[in-house]
Order: C-alpha cells, then sequence, then structure tokens
C-alpha cells in the first residue's frame, strides 16, 4: 500500500508544472500566513484559548450538540443526525426530493466530499452544482479537489481555460478575469433558479443555535440566501461553546487559511426566513454527520478533532509540496489527511499515509489549535501492519536491547563497511533495501573503533573554567497593542487595505454624495434598503422625484420566486446601511430584516453603504459585547463583509467580484 | 559537576569523531563526563517505524542505563526530544517507571542547550575564517525550541560568520529516507539548493542524522562543502562528520 502513495508521488514529482503549482502555493500561503500573524500581538494565547475552546467541545461534545440542537429547533431550523454518509445522503435526498429538485447549487463543502453526495445525488438524476470557482473547475474536470481549501490547486491557468473549451464550449484567454468573468455568469443563474441550496458549516456555536459560513466568494451567501431551501451539512464537531470562542476562531482561521485577517464574508445563520425577511429560504435544514467521529471520542485521536479545516499544515508540509494533495488519494489530503483519513475512513486503506512524513512538525507549528500531528501519525504508523523496513528496524531494535549483542553488531558493521567501501571514503552503494539511500547520496562506513571504545571511562576537566556569559534570552517580539484612538480612520484604513472605498461626508451633504455617486455609476437600477434612516429616506426621495429607478426586495408573503430575484439581480447598484462597523479588519456587519434586505449587499456589482462613524467598534468581540448574544441570536442571518467578494483558486491570482460585489463603497458619515 | 553522556546509536557507530569533541567541549567547559556503557540506541527508530513494544524496551534499557543522578547530555536535538517528550508518553501506563522517565526527561539536555542555557558558556577560543551555515534541525527547532542557543555558541567562534538557513526539513526523517526516496530526494535537493546558493563554506548542527542526509547529498554532488556537528566546529574541526 506504501507503493500507492509513493508512486503517485513518484508522477507528481516528474510532474514539473505541478511542482511550479505546488511551489507557488506553498510560498505564497507560508508567507502571508506568517504576516498575518506577526499582525496579531496575542496570537499565542489566542492559539492557546482556540485549542482550549475546542477540546472542551470534542471532550463534551454529546452536551454541547444536545443544546446546538434545542436552540436550531427553537430557531425552526429542521436539524436531523447521520450515522455515517449513506444515512446523510439519504437524509439530503429525501428533502431535495421532496421540492422536486432537478438542480442544486452547492457551496464548497469538503465534508460533503466526503460523504460523496454529490455522486449520490447524480444517481438520483438530480445536477448538483459547486460553486466555489475552484470546486467548479474541479467538477468541470470530474476529479477531485486536492486541497481542501484551494481545490484546483493543481491547475494552471491554460489548464483551466482549456476546460471551459472542451468542457462548456467557450474560447477564452488564458486569463483569470475572463474565466472569472464566465463562471459568474453561469454561475448566477444556477444561484437564481436552483430550488435547493447545500452548503457547509464552517462552526456551530452551540450557546446561540449559529451556523457560522465564512467564504470570500460570496457564492457561500447566495447558495444559503436564495434557494427556497437551504440545507446545512455539518460534521458533529464543528462546535464552538460561545459567540466569544466564535470570535477567536475567527481572529485565527482566515489567517491560518490564506493570510487574510478576516474573509470577505462571515454569515451568521439563525432561522429560515421569517414574517417581515425580505429574503431567505422558507426552510433550513441542518444534517449533523457523525461517519466515524464519536468513535474517536475516547481515543488518542480525539486531538484530529480539534482540525477547524484552515489548510495551514497542507501548506506548511515538506511532503505534500512534493506530492499533491491527489497523492494521498483521499478527500482529506496532507499531514492532518495522514491522521484524519485512517482515522475515518479505516486503517486498512489509509494507514500507509502516515508513512508519508518525516515527523519534521512544520504541521503542528502551523496549526491553529496546535494538533500534535506527529503524535498521531506514529499512533496511525503503531496500529498500522509492519512493513519490510520496519521489520528491519525490529531487528535492529532486538540488537540495541543487548549492549553486548551492539557492540559485536557494531563490529560487523565496520567489516562489511570497509568492503563496501573502495578507499577509506563514504559508500557510494549499499546492498538490499539500503541501497534506496545510495540511490542519490553517499553513506558513512561504520567505524572500527566506535565512541564507546575510545573514551575513558571518565574524562576530567583541568581546572581552567571559562568566563560566564550573559543568560540568552529567547528573542521574543513584542508587539505594542495600540489601542485605535480613532476607529473611523482605522476601520477607513483596513477597508482601503481590502480594495474598498470610504467617502467620508457629513450629515447633511450625504444624500447629495450618494445620489452623485450613482449617476457616476450611471446605474440602470438601485436595488435598496427601504427608508428605514434619514439618510436613506432623503436619497430614495431625491431619488423617486428624479425617476430614478429603485427596486426595494420586499415581498410580503411565500418564497421569492426567481422572476423577482432575476429583477434584483439585474440591478447594477445595491443600497444599505449598516448595523455597525469593525475597526480592526475593515469590516460591515449587516442584519438581515425587514426593508433590510441583504441581497443590495450580495446580488448588485456595486455596493454602496451608510455608515455612521458611532457605529465603528474596535472589534468583533467588543460589538458582540456590546449588543450581546441575545441580540445576536434573535437575528435570522447577519453577516460581516469585509471588501469586494474576491478569490484566489486560480493560480493564486487575486481576482474580485467573482459572485458577489466587485466594488464596495462605504459612505462614513461623521 | 559530572555528566553522563549519551552519545545516541549514530554517534558511537559512524560518528565517534563528533561524541570526542563533545567530551573535549564539555571538559573544557569544567564539566566531568562520562559514558554510561549500558547505553545503545533511545527507541526512536522503533517508535518512528511503529514498532511501540521495541521502543518501549529500548526506553526502559536507556533509563536504566542512565539511572545515575547525574545530568545527561545529548548531542542531538532528535534523541534528546524522544527522551524528554516521548518517553513520557509511551511509558504512561507504568506507574513506577513513569517517575522515572519524567525525572529523566527533566534532567536531559541537548548539547547545545546544556552549554548556553546551564552553564552559561560559550566561548571556547575556536578561529574558523569561513561562512558557516547553520541549519535548524526539525526535532532540535520545533520539538525542544532549541535555535538561538546553537547560534550563540557559533557566533562566539572567531573569525567566522554565520548565516543561519531556512528552518526546513533536510528530508531525512529515519525510515522515511528509504521508504520514500523520491519525495526525500526533493527535500535534500532543495537543502542543498540553499546550501549553494548561500555560499556557505561548511554546514552546522546538532543532529547527525540530518547531517549524514546533507553531507551525503553534497558528496554525491560532489560539492566540497562539508558538515560538521557544532561541537567539531567549537573545537576547531571542520574536515566532514568524519
Amino acid at each position: 500500500m506504501t507503493l500507492a502513495f509513493r508512486e503517485r508521488a513518484r508522477s507528481a514529482i516528474a510532474d514539473s508544472q505541478l511542482q511550479r503549482l505546488l511551489d507557488q502555493n506553498a510560498d505564497a500561503r507560508q508567507r502571508a500566513r506568517i504576516e498575518a500573524l506577526q499582525e496579531l500581538p496575542d496570537a499565542a494565547e489566542l492559539r492557546q484559548r482556540a485549542r482550549t475552546i475546542r477540546q472542551q467541545v470534542v471532550f463534551g461534545l454529546e452536551a454541547y450538540l444536545e443544546k446546538f440542537a434545542t436552540r436550531l429547533a427553537e430557531n425552526g431550523i429542521q436539524i436531523q443526525r447521520a450515522a455515517n454518509a449513506a444515512a446523510a445522503n439519504r437524509l439530503i435526498l429525501e428533502i431535495v426530493r421532496r421540492h422536486k429538485a432537478e438542480l442544486v447549487a452547492k457551496s464548497k463543502s469538503m465534508l460533503t466530499e466526503e460523504i460523496g453526495l454529490n455522486a449520490a445525488l447524480e444517481a438520483a438524476g438530480i445536477r448538483p452544482v459547486e460553486t466555489d470557482l475552484g470546486e467548479y473547475i474541479v467538477q468541470l474536470r470530474a476529479e477531485k479537489p486536492s486541497h481542501i481549501l484551494t481545490p484546483a490547486l493543481h491547475l494552471s491557468i491554460e489548464d483551466v481555460a482549456e476546460t471551459f473549451r472542451s468542457r462548456l464550449g467557450v474560447t477564452l484567454g488564458d486569463d483569470v478575469e475572463q474565466i472569472n468573468a464566465e463562471a459568474r455568469g453561469r454561475l448566477r443563474k444556477v444561484f437564481l433558479s436552483a430550488p435547493v441550496g447545500i452548503t457547509g458549516v464552517n462552526f456551530g456555536v452551540a450557546e446561540t443555535g449559529t451556523l457560522c459560513l465564512v467564504t470570500n466568494e460570496g457564492n457561500g451567501r447566495m447558495v444559503a440566501t436564495l434557494p427556497p431551501v437551504h440545507i446545512a451539512v455539518m460534521g458533529i464537531e464543528r462546535l464552538v461553546p460561545t459567540l466569544d470562542d466564535l470570535a477567536v476562531m475567527l481572529r485565527l482561521l482566515p489567517r491560518f487559511a490564506t493570510g487574510q485577517s478576516i474573509s470577505s464574508y462571515v454569515s451568521l445563520i439563525h432561522s429560515p426566513r421569517r414574517p417581515g425577511d425580505p429574503e431567505g429560504p422558507s426552510e433550513r435544514h441542518l444534517i449533523l454527520v457523525d461517519n466515524g467521529r464519536s468513535g474517536l471520542a475516547d481515543t488518542a485521536a480525539a486531538e484530529a478533532l480539534l482540525c477547524i479545516r484552515c489548510g495551514a499544515c497542507l501548506n506548511a508540509c515538506p511532503i505534500f509540496r512534493e506530492a499533491g494533495g491527489h497523492a494521498y488519494d483521499s478527500v482529506y489530503a496532507g499531514p492532518i489527511g495522514a491522521v484524519l483519513s485512517p482515522a475515518l475512513f479505516g486503517i486498512r486503506k489509509y494507514g500507509h499515509l502516515a508513512q508519508a512524513s518525516t515527523l519534521c512538525g512544520a504541521c503542528t507549528e502551523a496549526c491553529p489549535v496546535g494538533i500534535d500531528i506527529p503524535g498521531l501519525l506514529l499512533d496511525v504508523r503503531a496500529q498500522s501492519e509492519p512493513k519490510p523496513l520496519g521489520r528491519g528496524i525490529r531487528l535492529f531494535s532486538w540488537v540495541a536491547r543487548s549492549p553486548s549483542r551492539f557492540r559485536w553488531a557494531q563490529r560487523v558493521a565496520a567489516v562489511g563497511g570497509r568492503l563496501l567501501s573502495r578507499r577509506a571514503g563514504w559508500i557510494t552503494q549499499l546492498p538490499g533495501p539500503l541501497a534506496e539511500w545510495t540511490r542519490f547520496r553517499d553513506f558513512p562506513p561504520f567505524s572500527g573503533r566506535p565512541l564507546r571504545s575510545r573514551l575513558r571511562r571518565v574524562s576530567r576537566p583541568a581546572s581552567e573554567r571559562h568566563p560566564e556569559i550573559e543568560p540568552v534570552e529567547a528573542a521574543t517580539t513584542t508587539v505594542e497593542v495600540v489601542e485605535p484612538e480613532d476607529r473611523p480612520a482605522s476601520f477607513e484604513a483596513r477597508l482601503k487595505d481590502l480594495g474598498g472605498e470610504v467617502i467620508r461626508c457629513a450629515e447633511f451633504e450625504a444624500a447629495d454624495r450618494i445620489v452623485g455617486q450613482l449617476h457616476v455609476l450611471g446605474a440602470g437600477r438601485l436595488l435598496s434598503w427601504g427608508p428605514v434612516e434619514p439618510i436613506l429616506f432623503t436619497v430614495l426621495q431625491r431619488l423617486e422625484r428624479e425617476g430614478f429607478p429603485v427596486v426595494l426586495p420586499e415581498v410580503a408573503e411565500g418564497p421569492l420566486g426567481t422572476p423577482a430575484l432575476r429583477s434584483f439581480g439585474e440591478a447594477k447598484v445595491g443600497l444599505t446601511g449598516a448595523v455597525a462597523a469593525l475597526a480592526d479588519t475593515g469590516t460591515l456587519v449587516l442584519s438581515g430584516g425587514s426593508r433590510r434586505s441583504l441581497l443590495p449587499s450580495l446580488l448588485p456589482e456595486t455596493h454602496l453603504a451608510v455608515l455612521r462613524s458611532k457605529d465603528v467598534y474596535p472589534d468583533l468581540e467588543r460589538w458582540l459585547q456590546a449588543v450581546g448574544p441575545a441580540y445576536v441570536a434573535g437575528t435570522s442571518n447577519l453577516v460581516l463583509i469585509s471588501g469586494p467578494s474576491r478569490t484566489a483558486d486560480i493560480e493564486m491570482t487575486l481576482t474580485v467580484g467573482v459572485h458577489g460585489p466587485r466594488q464596495l463603497i462605504v459612505f462614513l458619515i461623521e | 559537576m559530572r555528566v553522563q553522556l549519551f552519545a545516541t546509536c549514530l554517534v558511537d557507530s559512524l560518528f565517534p569523531e563528533v561524541g570526542e569533541a563533545v567530551v573535549e567541549v564539555l571538559t573544557r567547559a569544567g564539566v566531568e563526563t562520562w559514558f554510561p556503557p549500558g547505553q545503545t540506541c533511545c527507541g526512536q527508530p522503533a517508535l518512528n517505524a511503529g514498532s511501540r513494544a521495541e521502543a518501549r524496551a529500548l526506553a526502559l534499557q536507556t533509563l536504566e542505563a542512565l539511572a545515575a543522578e547525574d545530568v545527561v547530555v545529548v548531542p542531538s536535538g532528535s534523541c534528546a526530544e524522544m527522551i524528554r517528550h516521548r518517553y513520557p508518553e509511551l511509558l504512561a501506563d507504568l506507574p513506577d517507571q513513569l517517575g522515572r522517565a519524567r525525572r529523566l526527561a527533566e534532567r536531559t539536555y541537548e548539547f547545545s542547550e546544556f552549554l548556553v542555557d546551564q552553564l552559561l558558556v560559550a566561548e571556547f577560543g575556536a578561529s574558523l575564517p569561513l561562512l558557516i551555515g547553520y541549519h535548524p534541525s526539525c526535532h532540535l527547532l520545533r520539538g525542544l525550541g532549541v535555535d538561538r542557543q546553537p547560534l550563540r555558541l557559533l557566533e562566539a567562534i572567531a573569525d567566522a560568520s554565520i548565516e543561519r538557513l531556512s528552518p526546513e526539513c533536510c528530508g531525512f526523517g529515519g525510515i522515511f529516507s528509504i521508504e520514500m526516496p523520491e519525495i526525500s530526494r526533493e527535500m535534500l535537493e532543495r537543502t542543498l539548493e540553499r546550501i549553494r546558493s548561500s555560499g556557505v563554506e561548511v554546514v552546522a548542527g546538532c543532529d547527525v542524522s540530518c547531517l549524514m542526509q546533507i553531507e551525503g547529498g553534497l558528496r554525491r554532488a560532489g560539492s566540497p562543502v562539508r558538515c560538521a556537528h557544532l561541537a567539531q566546529l567549537l573545537v576547531g574541526r571542520v574536515a566532514g562528520l568524519k
């Protein structure tokens, strides 16, 4: 079985394009992670907290699940638990069939890859469409993702253009923008017409019954908002106890995953569409998937359940960098994959993956929750069938268990070594399986006089004593924690870093500036919040006077029909207010509700938002403290927006506007 | 002060010159060194190969061999890490042995760590007008958190310039080097490339296992660059591991 991985790794090494892409991924992601961590003054403490939070959940899992399920049920989300992949697929299929859906919009979820959901849907005559750009490309090619975060990591821009040519019949240049635009157009139709949307869940919050979805492209928001039915699929271990705990995770996950201080969109979902909500699915389901997880609870492998699927260990691993994700032949590749795959899918099939490591520890160093991956790999090795080389090591160990046998073996080895090394130099050709060593490196000869026969029993020092040095302290990087005095200014700076724009204006001129901006954008139609606050009121009044077409997504009854959504989707510009903003990440907080549709922040190419400087909070933690968990739990859909929608799924090239807006302009009112 | 030298099986059998240099440095630092005769291998190869029973047997044997109360000095980050972190895990279910394992873990130091943190010495009077590359080995750096200590010792060598090489695995990994030779080779190639591009004249390290992989690769590539254990450099030797 070792051969299987080794063979695949061998062809990966021979593939120079794949090697270039793997190097590109490792270099870019590692650098980004390290830089993103440098801006966290308390990174070590946060990681320790995150680890404790995850341990709390994994060791008290059933109690947290019960609390979580109760909250979800109170909020009207239908929750079911599946013991294994087949059961999960059956439950999902039942819901899809009940709604007579022939098309399902999916946002990226490794768990649905794990349970083989797409194959199950296809077998039932249902067409699942992956909407994450990388996952869409991989699906078009009928391949599997090669990285849990960057599914199309193994493909070059030319490969992607060729895929669009051969699978979709469109000829595009080798240009990420063109590919992006083509995918956006095609997938928009899927979002607007699919009767069912399926997403994963990054974190569930037990205290509040929150489903937290973290995405960059905006497809996750689309899938969870536009189709009349939303099915979320979540591993049972992906919980955190409280919203404060979630805030800790949200500080770490994007930094470790992509080096972002926050992802473009973080959705906190609490219920299906409620009376008065302008949008949202009329049914929300959560399928909790066990699939072997609860069986790990009392084993050492429970440590692997702490994983939050950031992919940092894959990016840090020197073996992954050579072999690539497909060599692992499992949905979970890389170091954590070599632990999770045997634990969840069987040691017979996947135990050999644990050999694919030098135990160098780069994975643990890169892990936000400090999972002892080398230790877990040793456990897997201990449970696997011994390999021929393992038997050799056993023989060596037997020899070493007696100092006299060991001494005798040293003599034999020294004689053997002298025969093998022609001159007194290093050996260039070893026999048997050891020949693998000398294929590309020399081996040192065994010494005729080992150390044990050279040393006197006790080596005594002369009387001289060396001068003492000053103790060398560990290099500690002290980052000064500067409390941003001017929160609006730091919000503005951060949002600009993310590619957003900020226009500062006074209350009295705000409406003028916004209307002016609409004319500059040449917007044919505006999708907007209702007149829920004075500036929006004035803007809407002026637009009405001018005869400027405005659409207010406000549907009293029943699900949003496709025609309504299509007309919303034709709007070029969206206008919203904001509940709050977060200075440290340049984030807008929007909460859905009557006359406060989330669609203007999602569907149009440009999103304009009105924000008052008094609503800018230092960070997520302090905003949560100010409003309290009950407020958050009471919203049906709350979203944190940080810059325009973005993706780097093709060759790490960053582009904006893949599904959500490509432009975000905030009018910051003093 | 008296210390026990746990030489490691590789130093004992393949690189006794490294062991002699270690003893020489410790002697110059005013420490009495003795070689407990019951020692062989710490058991790490067995643990890494998945043979827990053998690893435990060797851990118990090492515990016995190093039973004297003297501090233990190990010229290997990897073997020191095994004793410090993995012995207590391996022997967790043997209550009477666990206490001994923990006490051994507490009094076991990697060579450079012992000199700098315990003895507070760094100057040994060597003078080497060379560009020395320091290879941070994985278990030393990530397992024990030892990095500034060997650098401090190297910086005290007169006339030498020190460059810390990027802390990426050299691709040795014990049986990995034989089981996954293609990947091991690529990782070694990257390491050799880093050495070439940095222009270092000798590669220093604290783990002969990694240095054996690197020097094996350097020799095969016909490079004049050699590896040396830190102790060898501290006593002014640069001719290679042996």
